[in-house]
């Protein structure tokens, strides 16, 4: 009987944040522009030492333009991803639950369109405009889907399929009255797109705002990570323990929407990636949430990063959409991951 | 007792140390009471932070600013030697204005004239690898918002490299466009006289129809759904130099219609555009004869359909020349005086035959220039 | 020891149990009830109590009655789910109704109808979970907490079964995890909610043997709810009798098996007998 320790958790995810940097490096390294390791490294030197002077004036648009900004976002959407899809599993009971379940991904899509009819040209009002679609129907799943007052997984599930079908219509018969060019960006925006500019210019700051948000969500959620392994073995055998159930389900379920409104509103719908990962992750590493939280989190990163890299490199120089990779790479280890589960 | 200090503990007391507090829970307490305010206060800085640009990198040569058709502002070198090209109506507009040797990039699209295949490619208009754009060192791209997504121009910008994206409305627009991107290259004459040659031609056949009324016709954008032109498309301005109009009114650029809208509205002529398929137009008159709402439709019985040119559908110097093409077919009467049919025909090189395949235009109409 | 408040019956004084002078009183029901309503505003569906009895340490008690007589209310006014609308239940001397979530799950552990298992688990993990009352949310298993798991599986005896999946496990070893999952709160009161239903005549004695050793030697209070007549007076040292919401009787076994009586709350045509081990014995009557 050897029970978890924090020391275990920090190990496994010290390892695989090797795993997550080596991938990283990786990406950091392909691309159509030709830059050796040596001037990468250089110019990350150089940019940490300050001088940006000495830098070629392309190095530093590859590297800190176009190279750096997309795996930071995403490690950020991968992490965000998996985290919610972990959580969204726990709060419904059901292992199939993904991110986009409960409608929140539909909510951002709509409100991603109705920026680009709205105002088409600003550059980053996507983004915001589809955290506001996806906080709406975060709120309004909410309300639709209590029962007595009180989060109830089944009436929660039946509200979020609602409310995805009811948006989706909407956004077809807002689709219909779309032009051109403003059908192509939403297209690409719902195949999921880590190339999209923020709002600000301030990349850095942009980036650390959204990593702070994931950090809180994040946090919240694991601590009720106990909670939720005992939610795990009966709802009423949790409150038997001493669970408080209503309140563990209702942190779970703003912190995975959030987790999600993030990851939609910056990079669009992403698909796969908040299913399969915690399924592997618990494959490796156990089913308990204190370990898989984190181990979710870090492994959706690593997930992203590479699917990113392989759409931006396997048929270069045209550039797949990630959504397009991960749905590729994950079906079949979806296949492969229900058929144990009949054995 | 033991369970009572334990949950004295619960209440929220204060740590015995940080690790226990990090561990165990006091640290989230206290971090979601104040959560709010710092996410407020991290937002509002990292706007502030961002107030100042950190783009355009120094270049050695001289600049100047320029407002594209956007509204974008952006500084673009006084000579521009590399030029990268976002689309294959602009590409043939460089080699129209004869700047094909500045001409750096262009996308797997660009196949007319077949010189542009051959060029390096960035990928196609929709998703061009940036990186590709920026290993060849531009000093200006060409996008325009009939194909090219904003997202690409904005982040282009991000990266210093000065993007002017034409938005062409009207077949004039569209000149004065190529009037200002030959300007932006360093070609001014070139293209002035372009622009003063394409203008000759569009006069010309205005002149002759100026009087007619409008012919009116279907553009078919795509067959299954049916989908034509809107009234604000440059297209439908194209149509009205060639003495046509849809018989559609939308504001819709693409709207989408129902054959019963138009068995009932029986449009003197369909236009189809060649899709680059190979299918010659009896092919595709007999296919449509066959159809069952298409045959109900006088102008296929009669046999008025015209294939138009792909050109019809991009803003490039081509579209002229496949306005004159609708002109013929549409107005056979008012060019068919044999000498001025002569002479059109030995400066483009078309043919009069209503009933001829209108691809093998295509090469020749360059040549004029 | 107390008797129950019934309709006309005689309290027949108690024999005293052996060694049980000095026993703790771990649980008070004094005049509790409770009533079910349609809307707040309509009369009572179904009233249970007032109801009152005791509980001591080592006692095995019964809730006894057939469907619908408010078996499971009482059971889940006695694990605090519910508040009564009068009178009060005490465990350890505090109104359980009103205790902290944990601290109640601390004295009190509930063994019910079990759920499905979403993810696979290990029966050391499920055991090692009903040591979540101690401690904070967040928390992580000490030495203690796994001492004490390891202790809850040997007192049911389901040792050897530590490293396999919960899954796995046959009926009755399920069971067995499930009781030690409870064990493992060290609660003042173990309560079970028809624990025998699925089981066979053996694994149903096989309970009922356990739980007598862990109230005889483990000093537990258990309180069983079922409907199994014979085995509840087999097996338990009061037993508590419900119908259609009222206490008809309460007190050893002897005492409650009166023909009349049973036959009157389970309306069935009974007999009852004294047994080979001295307690009554409950048999069918013809019924052609």
């Amino acid at each position: 009987m050897r029970p978890l320790t924090p020391q275990r958790i920090l190990g496994t995810c010290l390892g695989l944040c090797g795993v997550l940097f080596v991938v990283a490096v990786i990406s950091l390294r392909m691309g159509a522009y030709p830059i050796s390791v040596r001037d990468i490294v250089s110019t990350l030197f150089n940019a940490a030492a300050g001088r940006r002077e000495e830098v070629p004036v392309e190095f530093w648009q590859v590297v800190f333009g176009l190279r750096l900004p997309r795996i930071a976002l995403g490690i950020l959407v991968g992490a965000s991803l998996s985290t919610a899809g972990a959580g969204f599993q726990a709060l419904l009971r059901n292992p199939l639950a993904d991110p986009y379940v409960l409608g929140v991904s539909s909510g951002a899509a709509l409100g991603a369109i109705v920026s680009l009819i709205v105002a088409p040209h600003t550059v980053g009002a996507i983004q915001i405009a589809a955290f506001i679609g996806a906080a709406s129907t975060i709120a309004a799943v909410y309300f639709l889907g209590r029962r007595g007052g009180q989060l109830d997984s089944p009436t929660l599930l039946l509200a979020g399929i609602v409310a995805a079908s009811f948006l989706s219509a909407i956004i077809m018969f807002l689709l219909t009255m779309v032009t051109g060019s403003e059908l192509r960006s939403i297209a690409f925006w719902l195949m999921g797109d880590l190339t999209a500019p923020p709002p600000t210019t301030n990349v850095l700051g942009w980036l650390g705002f959204l990593f702070f948000v994931f950090i809180v969500a994040a946090g919240a959620m694991y601590t009720t990570s106990s909670d939720l392994n005992l939610i795990l073995t009966g709802e009423q055998e949790a409150k038997h323990l001493g669970v408080n159930v209503n309140r563990v389900k209702f942190v779970v379920y703003i912190a995975a929407s959030v987790l999600t409104g993030l990851a939609v509103s910056v990079s669009g719908a992403i698909g796969y990636v908040g299913l399969l990962v915690p399924h592997v992750m618990r494959m490796l590493f156990g089913t308990d949430y204190r370990m898989l939280i984190p181990t979710a989190a870090i492994g959706g990163a690593i997930a992203i990063v590479l699917a990113d890299t392989l759409a931006r490199t396997v048929v270069a120089p045209t550039e797949l959409p990630v959504g397009a990779m991960t749905a590729l790479a994950g079906a079949p280890v979806f296949i492969y991951l229900m058929r144990r589960r009949m054995r | 007792m033991e369970a009572d200090t334990l949950r004295e503990r619960e209440c929220g007391e204060v740590p015995r140390s940080i690790r226990e507090a990090f561990l165990f829970g006091a640290f989230t307490r206290a971090a979601r009471q104040i959560v709010f305010v710092i996410l407020i206060l991290a937002f509002c800085l990292a706007n502030y932070a961002g107030a100042a640009p950190a783009q355009a990198p120094t270049y050695k040569r001289g600049m100047k600013f320029v407002t594209d058709e956007t509204g974008r502002r952006m500084a673009i070198p006084f000579s521009v030697q590399h030029v990268v090209t976002l689309a294959p109506d602009l590409t043939e507009t460089v080699y129209a204005l004869g700047l094909a040797d500045k001409l750096v990039g262009d996308t797997s699209f660009c196949d007319t004239p077949p010189a542009a295949k051959l060029k390096p490619h960035v990928g196609s208009p929709q998703t061009p690898n940036l990186e590709a754009i920026v290993a060849m060192h531009p000093d200006l791209v060409l996008a325009t918002t009939s194909i090219n997504r904003a997202e690409t121009a904005d982040a282009l910008l991000r990266l210093g490299i000065p993007v002017y994206t034409s938005a062409p409305h009207t077949v004039r627009g569209m000149l004065d466009s190529i009037a200002r991107m030959a300007d932006l290259m360093g070609a001014n004459e070139q293209g002035t006289a372009l622009v003063a040659q394409l203008q000759s031609r569009l006069d010309a056949v205005h002149a002759r129809i100026a009087e007619l009324p409008l012919v009116h016709v279907l553009f078919v954008v795509w067959e299954d759904p049916l989908i034509t032109i809107g009234q604000n498309t440059f297209i439908a301005d194209a149509l009205r130099w060639a003495g046509a109009e849809s018989v559609f009114v939308a504001n819709q650029n693409w709207p989408q219609v129902s054959m019963e809208e138009v068995v009932r509205l029986q449009p003197d002529y369909i236009l189809f555009t060649a899709n680059h398929s190979e299918s010659t137009k009896d092919h595709e008159l007999n296919r449509l004869r066959t159809q069952p709402a298409w045959k109900a439709l006088r102008a296929i019985q009669m046999g008025r359909v015209v294939r138009v040119d792909d050109e019809i559908t991009k803003p490039s110097p081509g579209l002229v020349g496949a306005i004159e093409q609708i002109a013929h077919e549409l107005h056979p009467e008012m060019f068919s005086s044999d000498a001025r049919g002569e002479n059109f025909e030995h400066r483009t090189g078309m043919r009069m035959d209503v009933l001829a395949d209108t691809r093998q235009k295509r090469e020749c109409d360059f040549c004029g220039l | 020891m107390s008797s129950g408040a019934g309709s006309g019956a005689v309290a027949l004084p108690q024999p005293r149990r052996l060694g049980a002078s000095t026993s703790q009183l771990r649980l008070k029901v004094e005049q509790a009830s409770y009533a079910y309503a349609a809307t707040d505003r309509s009369a009572p569906t179904f009233t249970l109590g007032p109801a009152s009895f005791e509980a001591q340490q080592r006692e095995l008690l019964a809730i006894l009655g057939p469907n619908a007589s408010g078996k499971s209310t009482m059971l889940k006014l006695l694990a605090g789910l519910l508040k009564p609308l009068s009178g009060r239940i005490e465990v350890d001397g505090a109104e359980v109704s009103e205790l902290d979530l944990k601290v109640r799950a601390q004295k009190i552990a509930l063994v019910a109808q079990e759920s499905e298992l979403l993810f696979p688990l290990r029966v050391w993990e499920y055991v090692l979970q009903g040591r979540y009352p101690y401690g904070r949310r967040l928390r992580f298993e000490s030495d203690e907490d796994c001492l004490l798991a390891g202790n809850a599986l040997a007192q049911v005896g389901a040792d050897a079964l530590r490293d396999r999946w919960m899954d796995q496990l046959s009926g009755g070893e399920k069971q067995r995890v499930i009781l030690a999952r409870a064990l493992a709160q060290q609660p003042s009161l173990l309560l079970l909610d028809e624990p025998t239903q699925h089981l066979d005549i053996g694994g149903k004695v096989e309970l009922l043997r356990r739980l007598r050793r862990l109230a005889d030697e483990n000093r537990y209070t258990v309180i069983v709810v079922t409907h199994e007549l014979n085995l509840a007076a087999e097996f338990s040292d009061r037993i508590v009798l419900l119908h259609k919401g009222k206490c008809p009787r309460i007190g050893t076994p002897a005492e409650v098996y009166e023909r009349e009586l049973l036959e009157e709350v389970f309306e069935a045509p009974l007999e009852v007998e004294i047994g080979y081990s001295g307690r009554p014995r409950v048999i069918l009557r013809a019924t052609r």
